[in-house]
């Protein structure tokens, strides 16, 4: 039952996905769909979005959303460029730092959910603001840069630190970015705790059916709270990304990201309603939307256009995921 | 979870982030000074559209430090966050507290045109800065012409490139005026060479954005000569995908507002050959309020200049533009 689920599903959100590169390859912009690097940058920019939306799958199993992606990137991102940049901290104590202060986040949100059991929705809307206005607390208002202000009011310049330059790297003879074997570990991890552990299954059992799942001895409260810490340590990640491609910590940064990544997980095929879907339905979802973006950008397609043309796509792919429904 | 549940907590949601901000009064720092106890303390209200920008931090920062030099002066600074409404009641704050002068940075014309007209009958002068307002019930409007800028960086391009070469040009929001404006006066600028703009887009003012489109441009295009995008972090946004693909050197990158610590020092960094700066008015607008309160005549409107800043002359401090 749950293997036709699951290959019924996969086979649509792939057809979303062809049908996507289907419409690179007939608008090709004057061929530069099939050049490499085409699919390099392609997979560089959906990687902050995928590494968001590989949280996002396992909050959603779990019957939960995560509205506050977004905006723990953005703190992150702070948090992460006043260390490397402003302080010249080590980035081995800078990254996990930066990684535990996202994991603190997803935590909160976790609590507010478990505890006073608040909607995900209103818990996560809560953290969305908190954790926005904290970036902006921290930052002071101004992007984190390699511009350092002094105590006279005057700036000096610091060079970009090396993990950053590092993150936005390239390897394999510039053929792939490192942020997207980032994204790649993101989703191996991910995808092995969904499959292969014993908190993977429960994550499905208390999305499901949250009342079988406690009656069954599932420990509910520490299933959810780790879906939550999971999806802040991502944020996380995709925040530590953010800042290594920009070279600094925007505390505007991340605005609106959580909708893509929600977008990414339902495109996929996975339920808002919890307990069905899969990280290989999120990696279709990821690669639908990167592509998407990546043609329009190339084909120079008006703003107007595109934000209607994204729309439709939605729609279509998630039309396309409903016929399991009937 | 069924669609009425899901449509109340987006309600309730939305009424949360209403509160979020609604609820914080004066914000910010206020710039006070300890006077003589003779002298009369002046209180300045200033309203700011969105301190989410870094252009109107530095606005504010501008502002701060123009006041701090005069004793007697004191700045209410309050943040509208990018919300009209927000920003009508700060203005109305402001009548009711009896400040003795205004300074605003309207988020947009039409609403506020009213709220600004009765601070300006109740007997407050109303610097405007950046956007005007409708009509004529205000002080002084204090504002720079983006068109102008525009064009001065399409003829510094005409120049630099000797009025040939492929151009990519990275737009602000097309539904913001700045963006529009930017957009038309670099058109104006470049005309009559040959100069083509091989490919455009909206990168939406945001950083990230400039590097996608950017990378899409270089994938397309064989050669650059130039990117002139409409803000500096844009502008750098592009160096980056640039740089990325090994292709920096080919090419010129030009961005426009000139910020101390972002655009002037990109220059300063040989990453931008060139920014003009979009001015403030920070400083403009605290003497005017003080010609004002000195009951001398100040003119309506006022038309900053720009500076061009190379790197020849960053150090320099940047030349005025004519």
């Amino acid at each position: 039952m749950k293997d036709a689920f699951r290959h019924g599903a996969a086979a649509r959100a792939l057809a979303a996905l062809v049908i996507v590169l289907l419409l690179g390859a007939i608008f090709n912009a004057d061929g530069a769909f099939f050049k490499l690097g085409t699919h390099r940058d392609a997979l560089r920019q959906a990687s902050v979005y995928g590494i968001l939306a590989c949280g996002m799958t396992l909050v959603i199993i779990s019957g939960g959303i995560d509205l506050a992606v977004g905006s723990v990137l953005a703190l992150v991102a702070v948090f992460v460029s006043k260390m490397t940049i402003w302080w010249a901290w080590s980035p081995w104590i800078s990254i996990p730092t930066a990684l535990a202060a996202g994991a603190a986040c997803g935590l909160a949100s976790g609590l507010l959910v478990v505890y006073p059991r608040l909607q995900p929705f209103i818990a996560t809307l809560a953290m969305m603001v908190f954790a926005r206005g904290m970036a902006k607390t921290l930052s002071g208002g101004v992007k984190v840069a390699t511009a350092v202000p002094q105590p006279d009011g005057s700036f000096e310049f610091v060079d970009v630190p090396s993990v950053f330059r590092g993150i936005d790297s390239r390897v394999l003879g510039d053929n792939l970015s490192v942020v997207t074997i980032i994204l790649a570990a993101c989703v191996a991890v991910s995808w092995w705790a969904l499959a292969n552990t014993v908190w993977g299954r429960n994550l499905y059992a208390v999305g499901g059916n949250e009342q079988a799942a406690y009656v069954s001895g599932i420990s509910v409260v520490r299933t959810k709270l780790m879906a939550y810490i999971a999806s802040g340590f991502f944020a996380a990640v995709a925040g530590i990304c953010q800042a290594a491609q920009e070279q600094q910590g925007d505390p505007e940064a991340g605005v609106g990201y959580e909708l893509t990544a929600i977008a990414i997980v339902v495109i996929g095929g996975t339920s808002l309603m919890g307990g069905q879907g899969s990280l290989a339905l999120t990696v279709f979802g990821m690669l639908t939307i990167g592509y998407l973006e990546k043609m329009l950008s190339l084909n120079a397609v008006p703003e107007a256009m595109r934000l209607m043309l994204t729309g439709a796509i939605i729609v279509i792919a998630v039309m396309m995921q409903r016929r399991r429904q009937l | 979870m069924n669609w009425q549940v899901w449509l109340g907590t987006a309600a309730v949601g939305a009424i949360a982030m209403g509160c979020s901000g609604g609820s914080s009064s004066p914000e910010g720092g206020s710039a006070t000074n300890n006077a003589a106890p003779a002298d009369k303390i002046y209180t300045i209200g200033m309203s700011q559209c969105n301190r989410g920008e870094p252009w109107r931090v530095q606005m504010d920062a501008d502002i701060k430090a123009a006041a701090g030099e005069h004793l007697n002066l004191k700045v209410i600074f309050k943040d509208a966050q990018n919300d009209t409404l927000k920003q009508r009641s700060q203005i109305e704050e402001f009548i009711s507290q009896k400040v003795d002068a205004i300074i605003v940075s309207p988020k947009e014309s039409q609403p506020l045109t009213e709220p600004i007209a009765k601070a300006y009958e109740a007997g407050i002068p109303v610097i405007v800065l950046d956007r005007a307002v409708m009509g004529d019930k205000f002080t002084c409007f204090i504002g720079a012409d983006n068109v102008k800028i525009g064009r001065a960086a399409g003829e510094w391009l005409k120049t630099t490139l000797g009025g040939k070469g492929t151009v990519v040009e990275l737009k602000g929001l097309q539904t913001s005026q700045p963006g529009i404006d930017r957009n038309k006066g670099f058109r104006e600028g470049i005309a009559g060479s040959e100069i083509n703009v091989a490919f455009e887009a909206d990168m939406k003012w945001l950083e990230p954005e400039a590097r996608k489109e950017m990378e899409s441009a270089l994938t397309r295009l064989p050669k650059i000569d130039a990117v002139y995008a409409h803000n500096d972090p844009g502008a750098h946004g592009a160096y980056l995908a640039a740089k990325a693909a090994g292709r920096d050197k080919e090419m010129l990158f030009v961005g426009i507002d000139a910020l101390p610590h972002e655009g002037v020092m990109y220059v300063k960094n040989g990453l931008l050959a060139s920014t003009f700066q979009y001015p403030t008015g920070g400083k403009e607008a605290i003497e005017v309020v003080l010609k004002v309160l000195k009951g001398e005549t100040v003119e309506k409107t006022i038309t900053l200049g720009s500076r061009v800043f190379t790197k020849d002359n960053v150090d320099a401090g940047g030349e005025a533009l004519p």
